[in-house]
């Protein structure tokens, strides 16, 4: 009798397992979870969970649940190619959301290529990745020329920032970020001082922050992620640097104040992302993020939650989850996320939604100024 | 231009002593023990982590909270070798390496499962406002650490020196066999050894914590550079980890200065790689061969 129950048991959690492959969709998903820019890709899955728990309460894609297999690609090139090849391979996902940081992105772009499977970046923001004419990418982030564009104005006529120095992590992003915003400043006349680099998960900026006071610039721009940025704002201050200070980056986030402390008074960052944004689908998503979380959205939960939007709006545009069909399906998105709308170009970069410039006041990210991010023509 | 590089020189020395604490474990472990510790950049890690539990959850004040978390990383260190370095002593470096290296994948992974990715902060006892010392800037809050540094490193340099206790670890290191004859209890000495390594880790991982972040991913990066200065002061010595920490806080200070800040982390490995060409025992080493 034991026996046949235990059997039987089996047998019946044997079907349970086919039919629970059979009526799952699976979407990849690669974000750093380990390294110095872990926590941002932490807060990337957070928001793509919430995207993904928020459809499938109404039923889920063409009928079937979405479950979503996430991979760490520790924001290296080489462990996301193996995260991709695996997602590809092994699990067998149609579509991919990744990867985080541009180096890695460009990376993965190739496996996407390869195995013809779309690959959608809601974070890399190097400009030239959508330049490459990989059919098979998509970025529904900002970019960094785009940014630039948006803001140089600003900053030189508004803040009155002229003689610059730029402080970037020594990444294609990093890089990347300084040259598009130093090109676009001076073009408005404002001056470049200095450009010095750092590497990700460098705890001690003393020296560089020494050379910068030496020069005595108006402005510094950096292009940080969370944890070393906020190191880094808190030595200007303990190195007593005056400067205005505004950058790209993960800045406008509760963490970010939390860990600066009093140094986050007072910071600009030029962001797609921030939790004030007056939009019914931002408050929606906020409260959302707080209930699940307990804490307040960032730019990157954001971009993970608007990702996973677009990507499973896809799949129900076309029909089936088959790669080639979703790409297709892709090319024609108009979402309405938190932060607008987005819709791709022939490069397919997205474009449409908002960017807006803040000021850290109380460690409330306060709107400066607002613009919508412009088709790259 | 001098009063820069005067702040050059001091940024510089103040990381060289906060690199020389960190390297302070790894050098000792492997000086006594024989046994290269991979898992040292994670010890300090936990112990930043303890240091953000004990300072922020529990409320304690920094030295209580410091006194606790030694105390816990010494136990910790200690059951660790009565029940698992144990079973690779005297069978060879290799064990010991593939050991370590296992231990600092799984402590990095549970302190990642336990405490997640965030980054998290270590309450200091003393503000981080900066002081001016004529032209050059310092804060509270780094000469309090650079005091707490000096005295971990003359404690421990005391203890192994002047002690009951610091004697019969070196007996025990220079010929096991005859330390238990006269009457050493050897087990416990290798225990007491790797307690007080990991302890000291996980003082600098506490202290630092509270000037920079303590976060579950870092222990790998400490690990590179705690390498980098027991390589340039000769692996097992004492002064060797103290000088090589100095040295190579002033020139990545100087290179980041007038070279170039991105490439600081090159300057440690240039070094190494031409110290092992030119004095493969260290600088400071006096013998050629180790015994």
């Amino acid at each position: 009798m034991r026996m046949t129950v235990l059997a039987l048991s089996v047998v019946a959690s044997a079907a349970a397992m086919t039919a629970h492959a059979a009526d799952t969709i699976r979407i990849g998903v690669i974000q750093p979870l380990t390294g110095s820019v872990a926590y941002n890709g932490a807060a990337d899955v957070n928001g793509s969970k919430i995207a993904v728990k928020e459809r499938n309460a109404k039923g889920g894609v063409l009928g079937k649940q979405v479950e979503l297999v996430v991979e760490d690609g520790e924001c290296q090139p080489s462990k996301t190619v193996n995260a991709a090849e695996k997602l590809i391979q092994q699990d067998k996902v149609p579509v991919i959301s990744g990867a985080f940081c541009s180096s890695a992105t460009i990376a993965a772009m190739s496996v996407a290529a390869k195995y013809k499977v779309p690959l959608l970046s809601g974070v890399s923001s190097k400009s030239d990745l959508t330049e490459r004419g990989n059919e098979w990418f998509f970025r529904s982030a900002e970019t960094d020329g785009l940014l630039a564009r948006a803001f140089a104005k600003i900053l030189v006529d508004q803040l009155h920032l002229k003689k610059i120095a730029y402080i970037g992590v020594n990444d294609d992003w990093g890089r990347g970020g300084m040259n598009e915003f130093s090109k676009q400043i001076e073009a408005m006349g404002g001056e470049t001082a200095m450009k010095l680099y750092f590497d990700h998960g460098t705890t001690d900026f003393y020296t560089m922050l020494t050379r910068v006071r030496a020069a005595k610039p108006d402005g510094v721009f950096v292009a940080a992620e969370t944890q070393d940025g906020s190191i880094l704002v808190k030595q200007m201050k303990e190195v007593n640097l005056q400067s205005k200070v505004f950058g790209v980056g993960s800045w406008a986030t509760a963490d970010f104040v939390k860990l600066a402390g009093d140094a986050a008074q007072g910071i600009h960052a030029a962001v797609p992302y921030a939790y004030t944004i007056d939009r019914p689908e931002n408050k929606k998503f906020v409260a959302a993020y707080k209930t699940e979380y307990g804490e307040l959205p960032g730019k990157y939960s954001a971009a993970g939650y608007n990702a996973l939007n677009i990507i499973m709006d896809a799949i129900e545009r076309a029909g089936s989850a088959d790669p080639d069909k979703i790409r297709q399906a892709m090319a024609k998105t108009d979402y309405h996320g938190p932060n607008g709308s987005f819709k791709f170009d022939a490069k397919h970069q997205a474009y449409g939604f908002d960017a807006v410039l803040v000021r850290l006041n109380d460690g409330k990210p306060e709107i400066v100024a607002q613009a919508t991010v412009t088709d790259d023509k | 231009m001098f009063d820069l590089f005067l702040q050059f020189v001091v940024n510089g020395l103040v990381n060289g002593t906060f690199y020389a604490l960190s390297a302070l474990g790894l050098t000792l472990i492997f000086g006594l023990m024989r046994l290269v510790n991979f898992a040292h950049g994670e010890f300090y890690m936990i112990g930043g982590l303890l240091g953000w539990v004990v300072t922020q959850k529990l409320s304690m004040d920094f030295f209580s909270g410091l006194v606790v978390v030694v105390a816990v990383m010494a136990a910790f260190g200690w059951l660790l070798d009565r029940y698992v370095i144990v079973r690779i002593r005297d069978k060879g470096p290799e064990p010991g390496i593939l050991l370590t290296i296992g231990l600092a994948i799984f402590l990095t992974n549970t302190a990642l499962m336990l405490v997640g990715t965030a980054p998290q902060k270590v309450l200091a006892p003393v503000p981080s406002t900066p002081l001016l010392l004529g032209p050059i800037i310092i804060t509270e809050v780094r000469l309090f650490a650079i005091a707490v540094s000096i005295a971990a490193i003359v404690g421990a340099r005391l203890l192994i020196q002047k002690t009951k206790l610091g004697k019969a670890m070196r007996a025990t290191f220079q010929d096991a066999t005859a330390a238990s004859l006269v009457g050493i209890n050897t087990a416990s000495i290798y225990a007491s050894t790797f307690a007080l390594g990991s302890a000291l880790a996980a003082t600098s991982g506490m202290l630092l914590g509270s000037i920079y972040v303590a976060q579950a991913s870092i222990g790998g990066l400490i690990s590179l550079k705690a390498f980098v200065v027991v390589i340039l002061g000769g692996m097992g010595n004492f002064a060797g980890a103290i000088l090589g920490g100095l040295i190579l806080g002033v020139a990545e200070a100087l290179w980041g200065g007038y070279v170039q800040t991105g490439t600081v982390d090159m300057v440690g490995f240039a070094l190494v790689i031409l110290i092992l060409f030119f004095r493969p025992y260290g600088l400071f080493s006096v013998r050629a061969e180790r015994a």
